[in-house]
């Protein structure tokens, strides 16, 4: 994990500075100029810009390592880093432990199925439907 | 002595009673929601899948996709959202497989009167429930489809119940544990009514990034008809207009955001390149200029631009 951040950061941090290079060489040819796309103003709205750059695809390796650790399908591991937005990306990058993972009602056990069955009744939790 | 700890005891019970349906008062609505919302309101067309094991996040996706037109199940969803090492989905993976079937996916603002409207409004919507407390908690997705003001009624499509209901205030305390956390589904073009600028600039963002901005082209057009003066959306329309190989419209589109907001340097700078390319260096300039002057992550950009251009 650790070796494979600190390859895949090299890697970038080169090839940031080396697509960087012509530009600063020559200064020419504003007709190869691209415009500035929505998704990187809005990321500055949230944050600084290049880097940012760089933490989104770390974040993007470090989601997938993730998603093969929590036993995703590898056929679709590929498929599911693709759809996240960067922002999304990010979010499940640093906080996928603490993300609340909804599933449903699952058995309790039976301390905390007393202290639960009576916030049931009085409205608080809808662990027990049977209390109404 | 021990009929005074008994005493003792069924005092503290009471108190501890009391003290937590102090917790359970009614979640309070607006008056102008009571005036402005039918009565009743209760979406049937919206089907039912019964939740297995801890499916309930792809058993709710497939029942907003079904109800939208998008032709996918259960079995088809739990690969794509389900994560079999936390027994259960999370909320970006929620939103992004709702992208990955070419519908997009708006976070509603976290107010029972904002999902109630959404509900009058014909938008079933995606709630995260804790069913449980903080301390042993149980995470949940259910479909809320319909309400009813006079018994003040959720109605949701939830688990293994096809049609739950609930009281609001049961209901706002196992929502509230989420920060009120919920979503409407809706296909490219249109934008449900009642979310705030804020999310949709996100969302139809988000879309633009799986699918491209041509296909979100239609999106951004319904966004800005429905948020004329926000700069950002003129700006992101103009994005979409240039990708669909609509110079002029882009420009247009671009010369208004710089309207909306002087400051808005991105714009400056977009509509100064656009205008470089369709040769009007004089105009280009202009633009280029007042891209160059303002501070921000663009300004570099722009001065590079403004010096080339001088150098011709």
């Amino acid at each position: 994990m650790k070796t494979l951040r600190a390859y895949l950061s090299t890697l970038l941090i080169a090839a940031l500075v080396i697509t960087s290079l012509p530009v600063a060489a020559a200064p020419t040819a504003p007709q190869s100029m691209d415009l500035v796309s929505t998704q990187s103003v809005l990321a500055a709205d949230r944050a600084g810009a290049d880097r940012e750059r760089i933490n989104e695809i770390l974040a993007r390796a470090d989601v997938q390592d993730q998603l093969v650790k929590q036993g995703v399908d590898l056929d679709e591991v590929e498929a599911r880093v693709a759809s996240l937005s960067d922002a999304e990306a990010q979010q499940m990058a640093d906080q996928l432990e603490q993300l609340p993972a909804g599933a449903g009602v699952v058995g309790a056990l039976f301390a905390v199925f007393i202290i639960l069955l009576v916030t049931d009744i009085l409205g608080l939790t809808d662990v027990y439907p049977f209390t109404r | 002595m021990t009929y005074l700890f008994s005493n003792a005891r069924f005092a503290g019970v009471f108190i501890m009673l009391l003290l937590l349906s102090g917790c359970a008062r009614n979640p309070v609505l607006l008056q102008s929601t009571y005036q402005a919302l039918p009565p009743h309101t209760e979406i049937t067309s919206v089907p039912f899948y019964a939740q297995t094991e801890f499916q309930c996040g792809p058993a709710t996706l497939a029942m907003v996709l079904n109800h939208q037109g998008v032709d996918t199940d259960v079995e088809e969803l739990i690969p794509q959202v389900f994560l079999p090492g936390r027994d259960g989905s999370v909320q970006p993976e929620m939103l992004a497989t709702v992208r990955r079937h070419e519908q997009l996916a708006f976070p509603i603002r976290g107010t029972m009167d904002a999902l109630l409207n959404h509900l009058a409004a014909g938008d079933p919507v995606v709630v995260m429930q804790n069913l449980s407390l903080p301390i042993y908690p149980m995470w949940h997705y259910a479909v809320a489809i319909g309400y009813d003001l006079p018994s003040e009624t959720l109605i949701l499509r939830s688990g293994e119940i096809g049609r739950h209901t609930m009281s609001f205030s049961r209901f706002d305390a196992t929502w509230a544990r989420t920060e009120r956390w919920g979503f409407v589904v809706a296909e490219p073009g249109t934008l449900p009514t009642g979310i705030t600028a804020r999310n949709a600039l996100e969302a139809l963002s988000a879309y633009e990034e799986a699918h491209g901005p041509r296909a979100t082209l239609s999106s951004w057009q319904a966004f800005v008809k429905r948020h004329p003066t926000n700069a950002m959306g003129q700006f992101a329309l103009g994005n979409a207009l240039y990708a669909d190989q609509q110079p002029d419209n882009a420009r247009k589109a671009f010369e208004r955001a710089t309207e909306l907001d002087e400051k808005m340097g991105a714009a400056w700078l977009n509509l100064g390149l656009l205008l470089l390319q369709n040769d009007a260096p004089d105009a280009a300039r202009e633009a280029l200029t007042q891209a160059a002057a303002l501070e921000g992550s663009w300004q570099e950009k722009a001065r590079l631009a403004l010096d080339s251009l001088n150098n011709d």
